[in-house]
């Protein structure tokens, strides 16, 4: 399984790195959604993104919208992993098309459970 | 004013045993300071005093383990339970309960509320249109009663293991809080109630959720209680446990049935029921 | 601890509930944040946020002698920490504290990104100090503070 790790701050692409090579997953990282776009373009395919809201060039909203937009990116898992927690933005995130939403701050634990949700984890090593 | 050996020593067997977290040789300064807030709370002159006093008192033994475990549980905590819930129980009991249309749950250490209002999501979704359903929610402490009703939970709360959509769709956001849907609040209801006391009169449930507090007895009261939950649940009910208990090596009147790796317990009916004498 | 009784701006006991939750989460549970008696020495790190739009404020961490060393170092899981480790650490500890202050306060509004200097962050004078703790983590020293805009 592998994971795309998009969020302008590195001590959060740290942070989350660990917790999914931990579970087994190989790990990628974006700065911004256009430098996600482009490494899923040129490979390998993500499994699941994780994706800030607020970036610089393009933010997690609009790169989510981007790769819903596209038919042969739809098994790609969109979660989002942000401190935007107004109830009106959530909504619109997963009309988007973004699959889960975690609030930041969060635990190790948090993301676990989310991604067992999603299916990509069962028993805690990638499924 | 530092924590004794023979303190320390208990607190840190009885975490260990309840909970798996270890807290040793070192770790007496995080003890005490974890403590002391609620020894004041509780009116102990110290740590001391108040490592004497959660040896007796239920509600105090909870608040210590949970200030020492920082314990966020979790919505549908498990997950697997809650799909037994979905996908066997509450379909067999929409078979039975044609007549009256009615299904009673009971969460029986119900603590802030996480599982009472989880189940109130899933009937809240399957549940057809002309049946009702109520959840009591009992609690030892009035405090954490006090949290059912008042159905706010914090964002770190909020993320452990609860899905987006029910997230919002169940939930609105007052300042950095999550509130309960008045939907769901209508479902529930509180009471005040201490497991290892006789049982107020209570009505017959059709499932039971009793997980995770059974730890907190002694094995004669654990089996007592279990016997007593017996006689208010229907025969073709349900029971619950936490899903690392058993009722191995106990004289109870359940038996297992396990459904999709759920251990399930389903009332034992006594033989002269059978005999119908 | 110091706190303004208005309620138009954050109250202590909410930004010190935020701050433990950012902690708990990203740098552990094993050392509590403990109240303290204001730090005598100097403030080694600080990180600020701004918010504004319906609430002009700002939300600063300051560090005392070694603590946001050995905070990043817990949070980032390193052994050797450098000045930008810190950078990046305590700057997304700001952005979450600050992210969730922005959700106490009236919207909508903006976070701005964070800054991280070596040393106090001084304060202008159409700000007002609302709402200040002292702390400390692991016996280090460390304060927040909350300051809203005056016109």
């Amino acid at each position: 399984m592998h994971a795309l790790i998009i969020d302008d701050s590195r001590a959060m692409r740290m942070i989350l790195r660990r917790i999914v090579t931990d579970l087994g997953f190989t790990c990628a990282e974006a700065g911004d959604g256009e430098q996600a776009l482009q490494q899923i373009a040129d490979g390998p395919r993500p499994d699941i993104c994780m994706i800030d809201w607020n970036m610089p060039v393009m933010d997690g909203y609009t790169f989510v919208t981007r790769v819903r937009s596209q038919p042969e990116l739809r098994d790609i898992t969109l979660m989002m992993v942000t401190t935007e927690s107004e109830h009106g933005q959530i909504v619109r995130a997963l009309a988007a098309g973004a699959h889960e939403y975690v609030i930041k701050p969060f635990t190790p634990d948090a993301i676990v459970e989310k991604l067992t949700l999603l299916g990509l984890v069962r028993d805690g090593v990638p499924a | 004013m530092s924590l004794s050996p023979n303190s320390f020593a208990y607190v840190s067997a009885l975490v260990r045993r309840e909970t798996a977290v270890i807290y040793d040789a070192g770790k007496e300064y995080l003890v005490e300071a974890r403590l002391l807030p609620l020894a004041r709370e509780a009116g102990e002159a110290d740590v001391d005093a108040y490592v004497v006093r959660i040896q007796r008192d239920l509600v105090e033994a909870r608040k210590a383990i949970d200030a020492l475990t920082i314990n966020e549980t979790s919505w549908f905590r498990d997950n697997t339970p809650y799909q037994a819930f979905s996908e066997v129980m509450l379909p067999a009991l929409l078979t039975n309960r044609g007549a009256t249309r009615h299904l009673r749950i009971w969460s029986a250490a119900c603590s802030s509320g996480q599982e009472a209002y989880s189940i109130a999501m899933l009937l809240h979704e399957l549940l057809p249109a002309g049946w009702s359903a109520e959840i009591l929610a009992t609690d030892v402490s009035t405090a954490m009663l006090e949290r059912v009703t008042a159905g706010r939970y914090g964002q770190v709360e909020m993320n452990r293991g609860m899905p987006a959509t029910r997230l919002v769709r169940y939930f609105t956001r007052v300042g950095s809080s999550w509130e309960v849907a008045p939907e769901l609040r209508a479902m529930v209801r509180t009471q005040h109630l201490n497991l290892a006391a006789p049982f107020p009169p209570l009505p017959t449930f059709d499932v039971v959720f009793l997980r995770n507090v059974l730890i907190y007895f002694e094995m004669d009261v654990k089996c007592d209680i279990l016997r007593r939950t017996r006689d208010l649940v229907a025969p073709d009910g349900f029971l619950l446990l936490g899903s690392s208990e058993t009722t191995l090596e106990m004289d109870v009147p359940w038996h297992r049935e396990p459904i999709d790796r759920v251990q399930v317990l389903r009332p034992l009916v006594p033989a002269t029921a059978l005999t119908g004498a | 601890m110091s706190m303004s009784m208005r309620y138009d701006e954050p109250q202590l006991a909410d930004v010190l509930a935020l701050i433990e939750e950012v902690w708990r989460s990203f740098v552990g549970v094993d050392e509590p944040l403990l109240p303290a008696e204001p730090d005598t020495g100097s403030v080694a790190y600080a990180a600020t946020v701004t918010i504004t739009g319906g609430w002009d404020g700002a939300v600063t961490l300051e560090f005392g002698v070694g603590t946001a060393e050995a905070v990043s170092a817990r949070m980032l899981g390193l052994d050797e920490i450098t000045e930008a480790d810190v950078a990046d650490a305590i700057g997304e500890l700001v952005n979450m504290v600050g992210g969730n202050v922005k959700s106490l306060m009236p919207g909508p509004s903006a976070l701005s990104l964070p800054v991280v200097s070596t040393g106090r962050i001084a304060h202008s004078n159409d700000t007002v100090e609302v709402c200040r703790c002292e702390l400390s983590w692991a016996g280090l020293p460390m304060a927040a503070s909350v300051h809203a805009h005056r016109d």
